[in-house]
């Protein structure tokens, strides 16, 4: 629109360029109602009735109330809540494998980002860490499955270089088959997070890393007082979605431990329990109520964090406030 | 103008798409896809190399693994939109196992062989026709094999441990549980393992229970047979005549190379090909060095039924698969002289039999198709319910752990019943 044009509709305040922003994301929010918000309204729905397959025969549906969370939630003969133990064994395996990942994450970022050190081959390289995330979870995980089998490589090179005289039953233990699944996940998740932190890194203002070092702040200085608050918003906001994403985790337990979650299920997780109870009998009443439980965890855990961690960095200077604000946008 | 081009242009782009997907006029009643549903590769090997299919017709395979009770879910989602499927996306045949083939046979979704015009032949063995008949007596598909299960056992270790390797002789030594377990004792001391996996005996305790996994109010009950298992696998894990892997696994598998130390396993003729690749091998394998014997208890194991799915539009190519896997005795023949199996055809099982000159190289010239044609007449089709499968499955995989030492057998079974809960709500479980 040019000068002349502006001039000639001069009577009108301003042109309203917010109607085409609604527009353009009409299509997202379509998109949104269709596959996402109408099927977790259904799941919540469908969690009050009873309705699942017996054989080819449908059984249902039939309205039970509450039922299927009380049954959730009664202890069983050995007196444990199951789907308590599941959800722990899920965030203890989440954790397991998100600390490394945060921790190498940030470490490699600050490294990339950094004008002195000045890394060459930086694309090759973001490339290669990135790679594993691209590998199909399944895939990945039936690798190590023959890697770790009492026949596979690792076990063959332990015995030949006298480590052991035995086989190692990778799966037999919980420490080993747990260690496992979070060095998968931390294998196929850190480049993805590296990817995310250094954009986030590279989106403060150089002057201030300049600034701090004429001052005199060394290294370690510079990371905690500048970069890590600075950071905090695209830190916080890796931290959720991994999170979301841990409390889902699904495929690599499942094709690891051939379904069973060994040993005693404990790396058994919440969405395999899920898996249970919809793949044979389509069970949608109980797994329906999995899922709505799920759901609540996952935003009680997200507010916690958000809450815990942009409070502690409020405002350190004027500049990220705003920053902060774009991203909460 | 342009919008008035635009418009005719749709208009016309339309118009060819609704004539181009317009169904080509049927040039006769019969179905030009025909749709299988099966859970692995190896009927259809067979099928492709002995099976004409008619000229214009397209074979359509889908495979899906029975692993997890996979297979039975992809063909549960087809068989229930069987109804307001295409003509050409319908199910025209799936394949069932011994384990689960009730709760097809049993349903409106398959239809009875006579309504394709088939005849069972009395050349088939009563008890695959007692399979796949439901509670009416309507039989709803065939079976191309016989299943009895025997003892395979490796020649080279038998005649070390117990001097001999002559089947009848070995059989002998082997024809009771208590004998069996007294060889595994000498096998052990020689250095061997009796069996591969602590489930190799399973089928055959399995097969010889007196009452189906679940009554008839659905409680879950244990056969007498299954507590025998427990109580025989605690004792062989326990002094190590076993090893603790699955059925299935490659650790088990390796056992069967030539440097492996076992000396029996146990299986139907389809073992042969299907599991015991390894065996065969021409470098690491020991081809020749096996024999089998009816061994401690007689048994069967799986099979595969060809299932007739209601609503199929190729209904007189169903007739042809199941007469040439049935009484097409060509077939039948090839099906022992080059897949090793062993048919669902009495006429050519009693040829094989009889005939001097027919022995299995995989065996060392035995004649196997005579050793199994005496542990027929012991398959009864009796106690099985439509959750066996599962059950089967699951129970191994949690006492597998038991065995393993890594919870206590009260946890193991409590895990299986809780996978019971989880999969089928109407089981009662203790």
């Amino acid at each position: 629109m040019s000068l002349d044009n502006r001039s000639l509709n001069g009577r009108r305040k301003s042109v309203s360029y917010a109607k085409w922003g609604y527009i353009f994301i009409l299509p997202f929010f379509l998109v949104y109602i269709v596959f996402t918000l109408v099927p977790q309204v259904l799941t919540i729905y469908n969690s009050f009735f009873t309705n699942y397959m017996d054989g080819l025969k449908h059984i249902g549906p039939e309205f039970v109330g509450l039922k299927n969370y009380v049954s959730l939630f009664t202890p069983n003969k050995q007196g444990s809540i199951l789907i308590l133990k599941y959800a722990a064994n899920t965030m203890i395996l989440w954790f397991l494998g998100a600390v490394p990942q945060f921790l190498i994450a940030l470490l490699l970022a600050v490294f990339f980002t950094s004008y002195r050190l000045n890394i060459k081959g930086q694309g090759f390289f973001k490339t290669v860490i990135y790679m594993p995330n691209l590998i199909m979870a399944s895939a990945f995980s039936m690798l190590f499955f023959t890697l770790f089998s009492k026949v596979g490589p690792v076990n063959q090179f332990l015995q030949q270089s006298g480590i052991m005289d035995k086989p190692l039953d990778f799966f037999a233990s919980k420490v080993t088959v747990r260690s496992l699944i979070a060095l998968m996940n931390f294998l196929m998740w850190f480049g993805n997070t590296t990817i995310v932190l250094m954009a986030g890194i590279m989106g403060i203002d150089q002057t201030l890393f300049e600034a701090a070092t004429i001052d005199g702040a060394n290294a370690v200085k510079v990371f905690f007082k500048v970069t890590l608050p600075l950071l905090m918003p695209i830190f916080v906001y890796c931290l959720i979605t991994a999170l979301i994403g841990g409390i889902q985790m699904f495929d690599v337990p499942q094709v690891l431990t051939n379904r069973l979650g060994m040993p005693n299920r404990t790396s058994f997780t919440l969405v395999m329990y899920l898996n249970n109870y919809l793949s044979t009998s389509k069970n949608y009443g109980m797994s329906g109520a999995i899922s709505v439980i799920i759901f609540i965890i996952t935003g009680i855990l997200g507010g916690i964090v958000y809450k815990f961690l942009s409070a502690q960095y409020k405002d350190p200077v004027e500049k990220p406030r705003r920053a902060r604000k774009g991203a909460r946008k | 103008m342009k919008k008035l081009i635009s418009v005719v242009l749709c208009l016309l782009m339309l118009v060819s798409i609704v004539t181009i997907s317009k169904p080509a006029a049927a040039e006769d009643s019969q179905g030009k896809v025909f749709n299988i549903y099966a859970w692995n590769e190896e009927f259809k090997g067979f099928f492709e190399k002995y099976y004409t299919v008619p000229e214009g017709v397209t074979v359509n395979w889908i495979i899906n693994p029975s692993d997890g009770g996979v297979y039975q879910q992809k063909l549960d989602e087809a068989l229930l939109n069987q109804a307001s499927a295409a003509d050409d996306d319908k199910v025209d045949m799936f394949l069932a196992e011994a384990d689960y083939i009730g709760k097809y046979v049993d349903s409106e979704y398959t239809m009875g062989i006579d309504q394709i015009g088939y005849q069972n032949a009395d050349t088939m063995y009563e008890y695959t026709i007692k399979a796949a008949s439901d509670a009416n007596g309507v039989c709803k598909g065939v079976s191309f094999q016989c299943c009895p299960s025997a003892l395979i056992y490796r020649r080279s270790i038998a005649k070390d441990v117990l001097g001999t390797d002559e089947p009848d002789e070995v059989q002998a030594l082997l024809d009771s549980w208590e004998k069996f377990e007294a060889v595994a004792a000498d096998a052990k001391a020689k250095g061997y393992y009796m069996t591969a996996s602590f489930a190799e005996t399973y089928r055959v305790f399995s097969n010889n229970c007196t009452m189906p996994w679940v009554d008839e109010e659905k409680n879950l009950q244990f056969d007498p047979m299954i507590d025998a298992w427990i109580a025989q696998t605690e004792k062989f894990i326990q002094n190590e005549y076993t090893l603790d892997c699955g059925i299935w696994d490659d650790e088990k598998n390796q056992q069967m190379f030539a440097d492996g130390k076992t000396m029996c396993f146990f299986g139907p003729a389809w073992y042969f090909n299907f599991c015991m690749g390894n065996a065969q091998d021409p470098e690491k394998g020991c081809k020749g060095d096996w024999a089998i014997c009816e061994g401690p208890m007689a048994h069967f194991w799986g099979g595969t039924w060809l299932l007739a799915a209601a609503g199929s539009d190729n209904t007189a190519m169903l007739k042809d698969i199941f007469e040439t896997f049935t009484v097409n005795e060509e077939v039948c023949e090839n099906l022992v002289a080059n897949e090793a199996q062993y048919p669902n055809n009495t006429k050519v099982v009693e040829k094989f039999a009889n005939d001097p000159t027919y022995g299995s190289e995989f065996l060392g010239g035995q004649n196997d198709i005579l050793a199994f044609s005496k542990l027929t007449g012991n398959i009864k089709w009796e106690n099985h319910t439509n959750y066996d499968q599962i059950l089967n499955e699951s129970l191994q995989s949690c006492l597998q752990e038991y065995f393993k030492g890594s919870v206590d057998k009260d946890t193991a079974l409590a895990t299986f019943y809780q996978k019971i809960n989880e999969t089928y709500p109407d089981i009662v479980t203790p």
